[in-house]
């Protein structure tokens, strides 16, 4: 069954916005761009919330860890020994129309929240440091340093197109068992991983998961900082970093008086807990100030994002009608047969090629006309976070179209996870819940036509901001940035035009 | 070895089609299909095109109709449908394949011969295939009937040749409950293999510092009895 598309009216309107922003940001890039002050809403609610939370900190997290362990470990029994039917079994719905559609979701919200709870790094901490809580000592891990080679986000982006594979091209989604499998896979992939690297490894440079949270919680409007700088500044014992006798380091080697960007933070709160000054908290601040301003630019990130923009938009070619046909006719000029895994590789890695290309294309017309000493390098990682907010918003519109459209009845499963004794759905099964939604159509148009317009929003703010730090003095003009700013337009059109068509359920 | 028992096989569903259709009732010997023989090609002019899709699951609104699992795919120049009633085989309980393969720029049907085989599925598994049976098509479907004695993974694979070239359309069949154990050892086996070296190899590093600390406090306390000796 197919889901009905964004009507062409809210794509007209949002088209429109596009072009008068657009217009906007040329005439405003005559002025400098005013680098925005963070505040800590420490007085107001939310802050207030964060903090009573925050409080409660490792036993709360305990909690939550508990609850999702055990979750997990539910999805994977009833994923290998459950029903095969892929909607009637608790492993293929929750996870991939709950879980892999709502946690981008969750990320506009918390942030990287999901990391401090996840069941694989969970489990991996049982299995290895044998404690619930507090500082394992010895910590039973070789402790070995991550070799330089693989010291990035290469591994991580690797995984991530691995899994992009195994979800699209062999239907792993479909599938309970297969699911079940992969999750297990993650929970060796993370044991081993803590068993020989020191500290957490797999967070930092391997899961395609917590790297792509970690870069969409640039956008969001949370983070974990020092309340006072200066506190940190004086600071010569670094607990955050080191940890304490009951309190773990930092999982991904951070450092709080010098943390500028969420990139690698995972939530964890240890340095909430261990620092001595109690000057680490949560707080609020302008969604995506990191992604204009303050995240520091690396080559292998600006793949990453790169990546995720093209993944993301892949993902929504996939589930089209036009997807089958063309990948049909695909395979008979490649002379590839059956589940066609050759054509969608090919596929897959032409959708990769593409959006880099006409990046990198964007970029070199860019540095051509800003006619100043910049490496091209330097100007194609520093533009690379224009993906973010582009990729996030698509994401967004096209995981809340899955949730709200598949995640009716998924209650019932609870009673039954693995489907036992459950007949496939009937034709008016399928079609009672293709009727049933969470929200109203019309709400769920209109967010995501603001999503779309907020990233691309979000995207020239993006551009202007760090178009000023790379172009210095009279290179930043209008004319100068132009390339990007159409290479955002068009980013944004085909993305809108993704979302008029209809589009296939998951399950 | 058979997988059905040709006494059972006589009475079964399978059995009684082919004492009424006018088709090829005669019972095809145990043949073994040698995989990597046909991959080189050397039982076919042209390479044989392999399949294996991925099932769904169905109901029909005639609510005595029993769930059948389906699978569509494209292999070289045809769409192949294959429907297995019911949806979940259980050993001993007669079961039916119907297979529709039509071209996919004429839409034309196929209209050949065609041959199911069965094997067992597994990374240990026998590759030797028993012919099921051999099927004309019925108003365009080809309908095979089967029974399995044992419980476990299989592959049916589906035989024909259209346009000179052969084509094998293998598809999964799982019978009955086959419970994972042994991909659950594996992973049990690999943390616990871990788990374990790195247990042994701490230990190994503590016994080493300690004997490291032991000789250096040794090496200490034994200077000035040297320096004596010395003088």
């Amino acid at each position: 069954m197919m889901h009905p598309g964004l009507p062409p009216g809210w794509a007209a309107l949002v088209g429109v916005a596009v072009v008068v922003l657009s217009l906007r940001t040329l005439v405003a890039l005559r002025k400098p761009a005013v680098e925005r002050q963070v505040r800590w809403i420490a007085p107001s609610a939310p802050g207030a919330i964060m903090r009573h939370v925050a409080a409660l900190g490792p036993w709360l997290l305990l909690v939550l860890k508990i609850a999702l362990a055990a979750l997990f470990l539910l999805i994977v029994t009833a994923g290998l020994f459950g029903t095969p039917i892929p909607e009637r079994n608790l492993a293929t719905v929750l996870t991939w129309n709950v879980w892999w559609a709502g946690l981008i979701l969750t990320i506009f919200f918390v942030g990287s929240f999901w990391c401090a709870v996840c069941p694989w790094d969970t489990l991996a901490g049982w299995l290895v440091r044998r404690r619930l809580v507090r500082r394992a000592s010895p910590n039973n891990s070789l402790n070995l340093r991550v070799p330089r080679m693989i010291r990035s986000v290469w591994p991580a982006l690797l995984l991530f197109i691995g899994l992009t594979w195994l979800e699209l091209g062999t239907g792993l989604t479909t599938t309970p068992r297969t699911t079940a499998i992969l999750g297990l896979a993650m929970v060796v992939l993370a044991t081993v991983s803590l068993a020989l690297f020191e500290r957490k490894a797999f967070c930092r440079y391997f899961c395609p998961v917590g790297r792509t949270i970690g870069f969409y919680s640039q956008l969001a409007p949370v983070e974990l900082r020092p309340a006072d700088i200066e506190v940190c500044a004086r600071c010569t014992s670094l607990e955050c970093y080191h940890g304490t006798d009951r309190v773990e380091p930092c999982p991904t080697h951070l450092v709080m008086g010098r943390l500028t960007e969420n990139t690698y933070c995972t939530s964890c709160g240890n340095c909430v807990s261990s620092c001595p000054s109690k000057n680490i908290f949560w707080r609020l601040r302008p969604p995506s100030i990191e992604a204009m301003q303050n995240a520091r630019p690396h080559w292998d990130e600006a793949c990453f994002m790169l990546a995720l923009l093209a993944l993301t938009d892949f993902h929504g070619i996939t589930m089209m009608p036009l997807w089958k046909e063309g990948m049909g006719s695909f395979a008979r000029l490649v002379s590839d047969s059956g589940t066609l895994l050759l054509s969608f590789t090919i596929a897959l890695l032409a959708s990769l090629a593409v959006p880099t290309m006409l990046y990198s294309g964007a970029v070199a017309v860019t540095h051509r006309i800003a006619g100043i000493a910049i490496e091209y390098k330097q100007l194609f990682s520093g533009l690379a976070f224009v993906a973010l907010p582009l990729a996030f918003a698509y994401h967004l519109a096209h995981n809340l179209g899955h949730v709200v459209r598949e995640s009716t009845g998924i209650w019932t499963l609870f009673s039954n996870p693995l489907g036992t004794g459950m007949q496939p759905l009937s034709v008016a099964e399928k079609q009672a819940r293709h009727m049933e939604l969470l929200i109203r159509p019309e709400l769920l148009f209109t967010l995501q036509a603001g999503l779309m317009l907020f990233g691309f929003w979000v995207a020239l703010q993006v551009l202007r901001h760090r178009g000023q730090r790379l172009l210095p003095g009279g290179a930043l003009t209008g004319f100068t940035l132009l390339p990007m700013i159409l290479l955002a337009v068009a980013f944004t059109g085909f993305h809108l035009w993704l979302l008029m068509q209809p589009m296939a359920m998951r399950l | 070895m058979p997988f059905i028992n040709p006494e059972e096989k006589a009475r079964t569903l399978y059995g009684k089609y082919m004492a009424i259709c006018p088709t090829d009732a005669l019972v095809v010997q145990v043949t073994r299909l040698i995989i990597v023989m046909a991959m080189l090609g050397w039982c076919a002019p042209a390479q044989a095109h392999h399949i294996l899709g991925r099932p769904a699951y169905s109901l029909n609104e005639d609510s005595n109709t029993p769930p059948s699992m389906q699978v569509e795919a494209q292999i070289g120049e045809y769409l192949v449908s294959y429907m297995v009633f019911p949806a979940f085989p259980r050993p001993n309980v007669p079961g039916r394949i119907n297979l529709y393969a039509s071209h996919l720029d004429t839409g034309e049907p196929l209209t050949g011969k065609v041959t199911f085989k069965v094997r067992e599925d597994g990374w240990f598994a026998d590759s030797e295939e028993e012919v099921i049976g051999s099927q004309l098509p019925d108003d365009n479907v080809y309908r095979q009937g089967f029974v399995f004695k044992e419980g476990g993974d299989y592959i049916i694979t589906a035989a024909f040749e259209a346009g000179n070239a052969p084509y094998l359309v293998d598809f999964p069949l799982p019978v009955g409950n086959t419970a994972p154990m042994g991909l659950l050892g594996v992973v049990i086996a690999i943390l616990g293999a871990v788990l374990l070296g790195v247990s042994i190899a701490q230990r190994k590093r503590l016994t080493r510092a300690k004997v490291r600390k032991a000789r250096q406090e040794g090496t200490l306390d034994a200077r000035p009895t040297n320096d004596m000796e010395e003088l």
